[in-house]
C-alpha cells in the first residue's frame, strides 16, 4: 500500500490534461506505441469529438521510480467543464493528491481555481504543474506568481513540463510519487469500497469503478451494496491499464473495477459503499453530496412508440450520471415524455446527444428553464421547474428567481466587456480584485440569464481568455411573468417561458419572429402570438402555402418522385402536431436563440 | 415532354391492365438547361437512325412474353427530339410493331416534335408513316424566355409548325407550355396561354418550371425565379383562361376536352401497363401468372444501348415492385387525375384488396384531402388537389 499513489489531474479545458495523461500511459508502458490512440482517456466518441472529458475514467500504471521502487499509480480522470464540477468532487474522493495543471502561456482559469479548492477541501495534496512550457508565449514565472496569488498555494518549485514534447514529464512522475501520500486504510478492517462510477454493460450487467478504502475484495466473495442491501457474488475484478486487466483481488488503497452480476440498472449507485456480506462494515462511507440539477427541460420522443425505450435509456444514463434527474411529464403539445434536470446547458446537450446516439432515440426538447421559488397566497412555498406549472398570478404572493455567485477571472484588457456583460445580465458586483495580470470578479447574477448563453458570451467578449465558475446563492423576488406562445389560438405548453417583466415585450417580439422563421408554410395560415395572461404582446403569422404538387409525373422514373415524397414525409416526422399545425423541433428551442444581443 | 396512354375506361376485369408502348429517342440538337429527361446532344456525324430502330425492335421482342393477348392501345414516341428522325424510319418502326403486336383499331400514336426541327412537308410524311397525334414542345411564345430556356426555336417557328400540322391534317395536337419562368410576369404567363389557345390545339400541357437535380438550372439556379406565391398566381389565372376556352384540367398539368385527353398518358395515370423501349426508357408490366408488377429500365447512354441491343441482356434492370409499395405507386399516378379512381380499378391493377388502403383513405378524408363522389369514385378534394404531395405521401409504406 505504501507504493500506491491515487491522483487526479485538475486542469482547465485545453490546458493539456488529456495529452499529459497519454504521456503518462506511454512512459509507464500501459499501451504499446501502436495502440496509442491520441487522448486515450476520452473514450466516449462524444468526448473525443468535443475535446472534453465528461465521465470519470481511471487508469492503473506501473511506474518504477528513480529509487528503484515499483509504484502503482492510479490516475482518475476528471471533467473540466463548469457544468461538471460535481463529477470532479466524485473523482477527487478516491484520491490522496491532485496535479494542478496550468497552461504556462494562458495562466490560471476560474474553473481550475474552483476545482483546486474542492481538492484542498477534501484534504488532497495539490501539486502544481506548468504545462506547455515549449510554447514561445510561455511565461512560467508570471504564472507561478499567479498560482500563489489567486489560489494561495506554494508554487515556486512547480514542475515545468510539456506534455506535447514530453519534456519534464519524467520529473513530474518523480515529483508525484514524492509528494502525494500513499493511501491510508486498514487492510484487516471490514471491506469498505467507494463506488466512483458505474455503467451498464449489456453482457455483464453493471460494472463499477471502486476505490478500496478498507479491507479487500476477492473474486468469488459475496459483496453487499449498502443502500440496496442486496448481496452479489463477485465474478470479476480488475484494473484499467487502460485496457481492462483482470485480477484476483483489489487491495486496500487500490482502484479498479468490480463485476458482480448486478442486472438491475440501479443496483450499484455511484457514491455508494460496497462491503462484504458476511462481514459488513459498521457504517457506509460518506459518499458524495447529492447534487441539485439547475436547469430543467422536457424531453419527448418524436415517436410515441419510443416512450418505453426512452425511459429505459434514461435509467441507464442515470446510473453513472447521478446529476441527471427525470420524472414523467405530459405535454399537450408534445405528448408523453420526461421532465429532466441537468447541471447546465452543456450537460443537457450531452445527455440529449447520448440518448440520440447511443440509444437511437429521436427527441424533442422543450425550452430549458431554471427552478423558481413561488410563495403562494395560501402561505405555502413551492418550487416550479416547468413554466406551464406556474400557478395563476392571483395565487402568487411572491415569485423568486435563483441567484448565483459567479467568480470570473479575466485579463485586465477585457474587463470593460465583461463588466458590461454582467450588467446586461442584471448582475450585481460583489468584488473586484487585481491579481497580477488577472482581474478576479465576483458577481451576483440571476441564474436564468447565466444558464442560457452567459458562458458563450463571456468567452467571445474576452476572446476566450475569461474563465468562470458559479455556485447557487439564494432565491430573490423579481418582477417575473410567464410568457405564453399561442399557435392558431392554442397555448403551446412546451413553449412557455418565465421571464423578467422588462424583457417580456422585446423577447415576445423576437420569439414570434423566430417562430415565424422556423415554422414552415403549411396548408393553412398559422397565427403565432406571444401573450402574458390574456394580453397579447406580439403577433406574427406564417402564410399558407398555396400548393405542394409535383409539376410532372409520367410512368417513367418514379423512384425519384418517391424519394422526394419520402423525404418530405421524413421531415414531417421530426415535427410535432399542435392542433392542425406542424411545428419543427427547432421551434421548441427558439427561445434559446432570442435575447442574444 | 408530354407522354401518353390508351385503353377503354375502367378496369373491371381481373385481367392484366391495358397496354401501351413508349419509345424513347435520346438525341437533341442541344440539351436544355432545365431538362432532366434522358437526352444527349446529337453526335458528330449522323444519328444512326436505322441502327437505332433495329435496336428498338430487338428490344421490343424481349418484352413480348408479357403482352399476352392484349391489344396495344397507344404508342408514344418521346425524347429527346424524335422529330430529328426521318419519317420513313418511323414508318418502318410502326409497321414492324404492328407485325409483332395486335394493335387497337383506333390506336393513338403520338410523336413529340421540336418546332425548330420541322421543315416544310415533314408532318404530312409523319402522318403518312402512321403518326396520329403530335405534341409540340413550345414552352413559351416569348423570344426572350425561349432563349433563357436554351430552346433552339423562335415563336415564329411555332406558328409555322402549327400551320404545317394543320395543312398535314393533324388537328389532334398538343402544345407544351411552361410557366414560372425566370423573370416571367403574370401578364407574360397569361399571354403565352392565350396565344396557345388561339392556335386551337386539342390538348394543352402546362407545367411549372422546376429545378430538377442533374440539370444545369439545378446546379446554377437562374436569376429571377418567381417565388411560390407568384407561381401560384400564374397557375390560378392560367387555369381560369383554360377553363373559359373549354380546356378542362383533367390532370395536374394537362388540359383537354373529354374526347381529346391523351390516351397514352391516361394509361400511366390509371396504373396501366406499358412497354418502354429505347435508351433510358422505363416500362411497367404486370406478370399475369404471379400478378407481380415489374418495372424495367434500359441503358441510358445511347452508345451503351446500341451495343447492348445486339446482345442478350439489353435490359439494364428489371425490378419487382414490392407489394407494400404498390398502393403508393398507384396513388402517385391515379390521384393526379381530377376524376380520381374507383376501388375496383385499384384492386384490378394492383391485385391488392381495398382494405389495405382503408386507413390512409380515412385519414385523408378526415383531413379534407380526398372526397367520394356519388358514383363511388375517390378523388382529390380542392385542398388535396393543391396539396397532392401530402395526400400521396399518406400512402407511402411505413418503414420499419
Amino acid at each position: 500500500m505504501q507504493n500506491i499513489r491515487n491522483f487526479s489531474i485538475i486542469a482547465h479545458v485545453d490546458h493539456g490534461k488529456s495529452t499529459l495523461a497519454d504521456r503518462f500511459i506511454q512512459l509507464c508502458g500501459g499501451l504499446e506505441a501502436r495502440e496509442m490512440e491520441s487522448q486515450v482517456l476520452d473514450s466516449m466518441a462524444l468526448e473525443r469529438e468535443r475535446g472534453i472529458t465528461i465521465k470519470a475514467q481511471s487508469v492503473t500504471l506501473d511506474y518504477t521510480g528513480r529509487d528503484g521502487v515499483l509504484y502503482q499509480l492510479n490516475m482518475i480522470d476528471t471533467p473540466g467543464h463548469v457544468d461538471f464540477s460535481y463529477e470532479v468532487s466524485r473523482s477527487l474522493a478516491a484520491c490522496e493528491g491532485a496535479l494542478l495543471v496550468v497552461d504556462a502561456a494562458q495562466g490560471v482559469e476560474a474553473q481550475s481555481v474552483a476545482n483546486c479548492y474542492t481538492a484542498l477541501e477534501q484534504g488532497l495534496e495539490v501539486v502544481p504543474v506548468l504545462n506547455k512550457i515549449d510554447l514561445p508565449s510561455a511565461e512560467p514565472d508570471k504564472v507561478i506568481k499567479q498560482i500563489e496569488e489567486i489560489i494561495g498555494i506554494e508554487a515556486s518549485d512547480a514542475v515545468r513540463c510539456s506534455a506535447k514534447t514530453g519534456e519534464g514529464v519524467p520529473d513530474l512522475l518523480e515529483e508525484l510519487v514524492r509528494r502525494i501520500p500513499p493511501p491510508k486504510g486498514n487492510p484487516e478492517a471490514p471491506l469498505q469500497a467507494l463506488i466512483i462510477d458505474s455503467w451498464f454493460d449489456n453482457y455483464v450487467g453493471v460494472v463499477s469503478l471502486v476505490r478500496v478504502m478498507n479491507g479487500s475484495l476477492k473474486v468469488g466473495q459475496k459483496i453487499r451494496v449498502w443502500t440496496t442491501g442486496r448481496a452479489h457474488q463477485i465474478d470479476k475484478l480488475g484494473r484499467f491499464t487502460p485496457k481492462s486487466r483482470p485480477s484476483e483481488t483489489l487491495l486496500t488503497g487500490e482502484v479498479g473495477f468490480v463485476i458482480a452480476g448486478i442486472k438491475e440498472i440501479d443496483g450499484a449507485p455511484v457514491g455508494d459503499t460496497i462491503t462484504l456480506d458476511n462481514r459488513p462494515c459498521e457504517a457506509p462511507l460518506e459518499g458524495f453530496k447529492q447534487i441539485q440539477p439547475r436547469v430543467f427541460a422536457g424531453m419527448f420522443p418524436v415517436s410515441t412508440d419510443d416512450y418505453e425505450a426512452f425511459r429505459d435509456a434514461l435509467s441507464k444514463l442515470k446510473l453513472n450520471d447521478s446529476a441527471l434527474h427525470y420524472e414523467p411529464e405530459v405535454s399537450t403539445a408534445l405528448g408523453f415524455g420526461f421532465r429532466c434536470g441537468f447541471l447546465g446547458l452543456l450537460h443537457m446537450d450531452i445527455v440529449q446527444e447520448r440518448l440520440e446516439r447511443e440509444y437511437n432515440l429521436e427527441l424533442i426538447t422543450s425550452a430549458p428553464t431554471v427552478v423558481y421559488e413561488v410563495a403562494k397566497t395560501d402561505g405555502t412555498t413551492i418550487y416550479v421547474d416547468n413554466p406551464s406549472k406556474l400557478p395563476p398570478s392571483n395565487e402568487i404572493e411572491d415569485l423568486r428567481e435563483p441567484i448565483i455567485i459567479a467568480s470570473i477571472l479575466v485579463p485586465p484588457e477585457y474587463i470593460g466587456n465583461v463588466l458590461k456583460l454582467c450588467t446586461d445580465k442584471r448582475g450585481r458586483q460583489k468584488k473586484m480584485q487585481y491579481l497580477g495580470n488577472q482581474v478576479s470578479l465576483q458577481y451576483e447574477l440571476p441564474m436564468a440569464d447565466v444558464v442560457l448563453d452567459f458562458f458563450d458570451r463571456l468567452k467571445s467578449c474576452s476572446r476566450g481568455y475569461a474563465s468562470f465558475d458559479y455556485e447557487f446563492s439564494h432565491f430573490e423576488s423579481a418582477p417575473l411573468v410567464k410568457l405564453d406562445v399561442l399557435i392558431n389560438g392554442d397555448r403551446v405548453d412546451a413553449l412557455s417561458i418565465i421571464i423578467h417583466h422588462d424583457h417580456a415585450y422585446s423577447r415576445g417580439r423576437e420569439l414570434v419572429d423566430k417562430m415565424q422563421e422556423l415554422i414552415p408554410r403549411q396548408m393553412f395560415d398559422v397565427a403565432i402570438q406571444a401573450a402574458i395572461g390574456s394580453n397579447v404582446v406580439a403577433r406574427s403569422s406564417v402564410k399558407a402555402l398555396r400548393k405542394n404538387v409535383l409539376a410532372k409525373c409520367y410512368g417513367g422514373d418514379i423512384s425519384r418522385k418517391r424519394k422526394l415524397l419520402e423525404k418530405q414525409k421524413e421531415g414531417k416526422k421530426r415535427m410535432k402536431q399542435v392542433g392542425s399545425v406542424e411545428i419543427p423541433q427547432e421551434a421548441f428551442l427558439a427561445v434559446l436563440k432570442i435575447g442574444k444581443d | 415532354m408530354e407522354r401518353c396512354r390508351g385503353g377503354a375506361d375502367g378496369y373491371v376485369m381481373r385481367s392484366a391492365p391495358p397496354l401501351s408502348l413508349y419509345v424513347h429517342v435520346p438525341w437533341c440538337v442541344r440539351k436544355c438547361p432545365y431538362c432532366d429527361f434522358n437526352s444527349h446532344q446529337v453526335p458528330t456525324g449522323e444519328i444512326p437512325e436505322d441502327r437505332y430502330v433495329a435496336a428498338l425492335l430487338g428490344d421490343l421482342d424481349h418484352d413480348l412474353p408479357f403482352v399476352g393477348d392484349r391489344e396495344l392501345q397507344s404508342v408514344f414516341i418521346g425524347g429527346g427530339t424524335p422529330s430529328l428522325f426521318h419519317p420513313s424510319v418511323f414508318a418502318h418502326l410502326l409497321n414492324s410493331i404492328a407485325g409483332r403486336l395486335p394493335c387497337a383499331r383506333d390506336m393513338e400514336v403520338t410523336l413529340e416534335a421540336n418546332p425548330g426541327t420541322i421543315e416544310h412537308g415533314r408532318f404530312a410524311a409523319y402522318r403518312e408513316a402512321g403518326i396520329t397525334r403530335v405534341s409540340l414542345g413550345v414552352q413559351s411564345f416569348d423570344a426572350g424566355h425561349l432563349k433563357r430556356l436554351g430552346r433552339i426555336h423562335s415563336p415564329d417557328d411555332v406558328f409555322r409548325a402549327v400551320t404545317e400540322l394543320k395543312q398535314a391534317g393533324i388537328h389532334n395536337f398538343n402544345l407544351d407550355l411552361m410557366y414560372a419562368l425566370p423573370e416571367q410576369t403574370l401578364a407574360q404567363a397569361e399571354s403565352d396561354v392565350r396565344t396557345a389557345i388561339d392556335l386551337q390545339p386539342r390538348h394543352l400541357s402546362h407545367y411549372q418550371l422546376t429545378l430538377e437535380p442533374g440539370t444545369v438550372f439545378h446546379h446554377r439556379p437562374p436569376q429571377g425565379m418567381p417565388d411560390p406565391d407568384a407561381a401560384w398566381e400564374m397557375q390560378e389565372s392560367c387555369q381560369d383562361l383554360f377553363a373559359r376556352s373549354g380546356f378542362t384540367q383533367y390532370e395536374v398539368s394537362a388540359y383537354a376536352s373529354q374526347e381529346h385527353r391523351c390516351r397514352h398518358n391516361l394509361n400511366y395515370w390509371k396504373f396501366g401497363d406499358y412497354i418502354g423501349i429505347g435508351a433510358g426508357a422505363h416500362g411497367k408490366l404486370t406478370d399475369f401468372g404471379s400478378r407481380r408488377v415489374l418495372r424495367t429500365t434500359r441503358h441510358k447512354q445511347p452508345r451503351t444501348y446500341l451495343e447492348a441491343a445486339s446482345a442478350v441482356g439489353r435490359l439494364q434492370e428489371i425490378r419487382e415492385v414490392e407489394e407494400a409499395d404498390l398502393p403508393f405507386e398507384f396513388m402517385l399516378n391515379a390521384l393526379r387525375l381530377r376524376e380520381g379512381f374507383d376501388l375496383a380499378a385499384f384492386e384490378a391493377t394492383t391485385g391488392i384488396p381495398e382494405e389495405v388502403i382503408e386507413r390512409p383513405l380515412d385519414v385523408a378524408r378526415a383531413r379534407g384531402l380526398i372526397e367520394v363522389t356519388g358514383g363511388g369514385r375517390w378523388r382529390p378534394s380542392d385542398l388535396g388537389w393543391r396539396f397532392l404531395n401530402d395526400l400521396q405521401a399518406l400512402f407511402l409504406a411505413s418503414k420499419p
